[in-house]
């Protein structure tokens, strides 16, 4: 007998099946979800708030423009290509608003003036100090122009007011040009920056440089000791690998300051070298507080990054892979080159990938033994955030950090593909 | 949950508002001169327990991150200079300048501003008291020159007649004086050449050229001792501090060029918006008081800011701690200061930036 089924399914309960299942399944999902939201909240705060915040910051100036609002506006209406000096109406607008303004956000504004030029700062107290008198003697000026070139003579010179202009927008974009050592002139325009300042372009080079550098050593020394770990019997390798882990373990900062007895000029190195009689006692080499210095203790220090996924990579390719292309015919290096070494590429490449990242971002070693040209990028946002309080300058070189970095993972991506990439 | 983690909890929430507000932290450079701080300002107040000193590397960045976001953990800051100007400015240290006449007076009646003026330094902002005086001066071992020893600041910049490497640091402040000293130029009369002078930062670079070849940077104050230790150099510009330290406290012999040291200042401002308002303003008073200032020297070869503190170690020599004369290795006795250039914080204030990005340009090339 044939049964036709014309209704649905109906569980126990009497709700049709489908309905049941998906609500078992919206229920796991939730769960999943709760599951994963201390997590997502851990991220939101500890990494997309502030890198928003930083994005934010590199592309602000909203407290200039807030505090000189009216000023502002006025210089807007000055005709630079008549008038050498801005309007009456600008003058007087500074004044107010410079006696009438709130101390604490005057205080924040000069510190952001002085980046556009050095000299705002006294230029902007002493004349603080000045109009609070005059405020204080009840007498309205006749001329706030007059008035305020008595007060300081700077204020007749147009390159102080040219650098206002430089602020002029609440959205600039003059910190990321800033950061590629370009400024802006008078009216916005991108001007390359003043001969003597220009220190970001080659920082950045120098940065790139050592980083591709130390991805190189990294590998070139890396490759054997991963190889030599992952072909030996297991009892050995273990004991090799707590070579590779102990200084990995090491704090940064031992392994730095180690780095530096070994290879100043009256170190070990240099020691042992003249006592060889291979150098002379003052042909000693400079091999620390230099980048030969960043590069030889940064390959040191990261070389673990380019190891560990090396050896997990090499640990699982089946030895029977070589033996049988040599069967085959081929020659020991052939083979190594043709079958082995392809099937390293996800290590490689997730190693130095790891070492790039973390090189073009290294603060604490070239800091110590870079001296006077081993300094990278680095350096300068450490500068600005803590001594010249230049927060948007900072911001903007870290957002260029960031997209330089994503660039590469995109480049990584289209090139080997990151599927590919193998930490274990 | 356990009887003893509720009883835990209970006692840790009761304890908590009055456990919280009893302490103030002081965030100060570290290293010998926090601990000569702890001996002199801490170990001597009327409760220890109470004062509590955290390193930090200088600068406003972590303090302005803390007064932003409205989460205070250092109540009181030592600062340079430039940094008490700017801070005030910023509203980032909170205003005390009412209550000045409160701090403690000189032995002879003299009021904090006016003790501080006697020394030359007119306190530069409302938010902070008086420390002390340090200095970047050139050092060298003797034993390390046969011959003529090197005794003026033109000498560190002269590779012919002292060949060797120096030792300076990787930013501008300090050298920029002693290179117009070295220059030529009277060290009294450095500031106003700096404020006045056209052309004056070329001149600096001009004279730094010289010896761009026979430089070794340091960045962190111990690193110019193993230098000159090590032979790494034969003379460093160093924190005139960790040269006495050495001196004093390891038995070195290092001698001091003193013509063209540049001194600067130290401060402690309280940060704007702190709970603990009262008690860091009374700690403050304890430790810009003269004989606690005189006491810090018993540890340290930094000079009191306050001039009456001079006074009080020069009337009670020997006065370093094991039992050694301490001015003649403090850097503000009345015969260096005729040699010194005592630092301009406005002007560095202005042309800082300007002047240590070029500086680095000028270290990278």
């Amino acid at each position: 007998m044939e049964v036709i089924i014309t209704e649905q399914i109906l569980t126990t309960d009497g709700i049709p099946l489908k309905e049941s299942l998906k609500k078992a399944e919206r229920n796991n999902k939730i769960r999943a979800f709760f599951l994963v939201f201390p997590l997502l909240i851990f991220i939101i705060i500890t990494f997309v708030v502030p890198i928003g915040d930083m994005m934010l910051r590199s592309v602000d100036d909203s407290q200039i423009n807030t505090v000189y609002e009216k000023t502002f506006e006025e210089y807007k209406k000055w005709d630079k290509s008549k008038d050498e000096l801005p309007p009456e109406s600008v003058y007087k607008a500074l004044f107010l608003e410079i006696a009438y303004g709130d101390k604490l956000q005057l205080g924040r504004a000069l510190t952001r003036m002085n980046y556009s030029k050095s000299g705002w700062k006294s230029l902007i107290k002493k004349t603080q100090r000045g109009i609070k008198k005059i405020v204080k003697s009840g007498e309205e000026p006749l001329s706030y122009k007059q008035t305020l070139i008595d007060i300081n003579e700077n204020w007749a010179d147009p390159t102080f007011w040219y650098a206002m202009g430089q602020m002029i927008n609440k959205q600039t974009s003059i910190y990321y040009w800033n950061a590629i050592d370009r400024t802006f002139d008078q009216d916005q325009n991108v001007v390359m920056q003043n001969e003597d300042r220009r220190v970001y372009v080659s920082t950045w080079i120098k940065t790139f440089k050592v980083s591709i550098y130390v991805t190189f050593f990294c590998l070139l020394l890396g490759f054997p000791v991963a190889h030599l770990l992952a072909s030996l019997p297991l009892r050995y390798s273990n004991i090799l690998m707590i070579f590779v882990l102990l200084p990995f373990w090491t704090s940064l900062l031992v392994r730095t300051t180690a780095w530096i007895v070994m290879l100043q000029q009256n170190g070990v190195i240099n020691d042992v070298l003249v006592w060889l009689g291979i150098l002379s006692d003052d042909g000693r080499i400079q091999m620390v507080y230099n980048q030969t210095g960043t590069i030889i203790a940064m390959t040191q220090i990261l070389l673990p990054f380019m190891i560990l996924p090396l050896y997990s990579v090499m640990k699982v390719i089946p030895k029977s892979h070589m033996r049988a292309a040599q069967n085959l015919g081929a020659k020991p290096t052939i083979a190594f080159i043709r079958v082995y070494l392809p099937q390293t590429i996800p290590g490689m490449s997730a190693g130095g990938l790891l070492v790039f990242v973390l090189a073009i971002g290294y603060f604490i070693t070239p800091e110590l033994v870079g001296g006077k040209d081993g300094q990278l990028i680095g350096h300068w946002i450490a500068y600005h955030l803590k001594t010249t309080l230049n927060w948007g300058l900072c911001s903007a070189l870290g957002a260029i950090l960031l997209g330089i970095m994503l660039i590469l993972y995109w480049l990584y991506n289209k090139i080997v593909g990151i599927d590919n990439i193998k930490l274990g | 949950m356990s009887n003893f983690f509720k009883a835990f909890l209970f006692i840790s929430f009761l304890a908590f508002p009055f456990g919280a507000n009893a302490d103030i932290t002081v965030a100060s450079w570290g290293g010998a001169y926090t601990e000569s701080q702890i001996k002199a300002y801490v170990d001597t107040y009327k409760d220890p327990g109470s004062v509590k000193f955290e390193a930090y590397n200088g600068g406003l960045g972590e303090v302005r991150a803390q007064v932003e976001s409205g989460n205070i953990k250092w109540d009181v800051v030592d600062v340079l200079p430039s940094e008490a100007i700017v801070g005030c400015d910023e509203g980032l240290f909170q205003d005390i300048s009412m209550h000045y006449d409160d701090f403690p007076k000189a032995p002879d009646g003299t009021g904090m501003i006016a003790d501080m003026a006697n020394s030359g330094v007119t306190n530069l902002s409302d938010c902070c008291a008086p420390q002390i005086f340090w200095t970047y001066v050139v050092f060298f071992d003797p034993d390390a020159f046969s011959g003529e020893k090197p005794s003026r600041a033109a000498d560190f910049f002269d590779t012919e007649r002292f060949p060797g490497k120096r030792g300076i640091h990787t930013w501008a402040n300090g050298i920029a004086e002693l290179a117009l000293v070295a220059d030529g130029v009277t060290p009294s009369a450095v500031n106003t050449v700096l404020d006045s002078q056209s052309g004056v930062v070329d001149r600096i670079f001009n004279k730094l050229d010289t010896i761009k070849d026979d430089v070794v940077f340091w960045s962190a104050g111990s690193k110019p001792l193993e230098l000159v230790k090590s032979g790494e150099v034969i003379m460093s510009i160093a924190y005139n501090g960790r040269v006495g330290a050495a001196n004093l406290s390891e038995g070195e012999n290092f001698e001091y060029i003193w013509e063209g040291q540049t001194l600067e200042q130290e401060y402690i401002c309280m940060t704007a918006g702190t709970p603990n308002f009262d008690e860091a303003l009374e700690w403050m008073k304890w430790a810009s008081a003269p004989e606690q200032q005189a006491g810090q020297a018993k540890y340290i070869t930094y000079g009191p800011m306050r001039a009456s503190g001079i006074d009080i170690i020069a009337a009670n020599e020997p006065w370093f701690h094991t039992g050694i004369n301490v001015l003649d290795h403090m850097p503000n006795t009345p015969d260096k200061l005729e040699i010194s250039v005592v630092a301009d914080p406005v002007w560095w204030a202005d042309n800082g930036a300007e002047i240590n990005e070029r500086y680095g340009a000028w270290m990278g090339n």
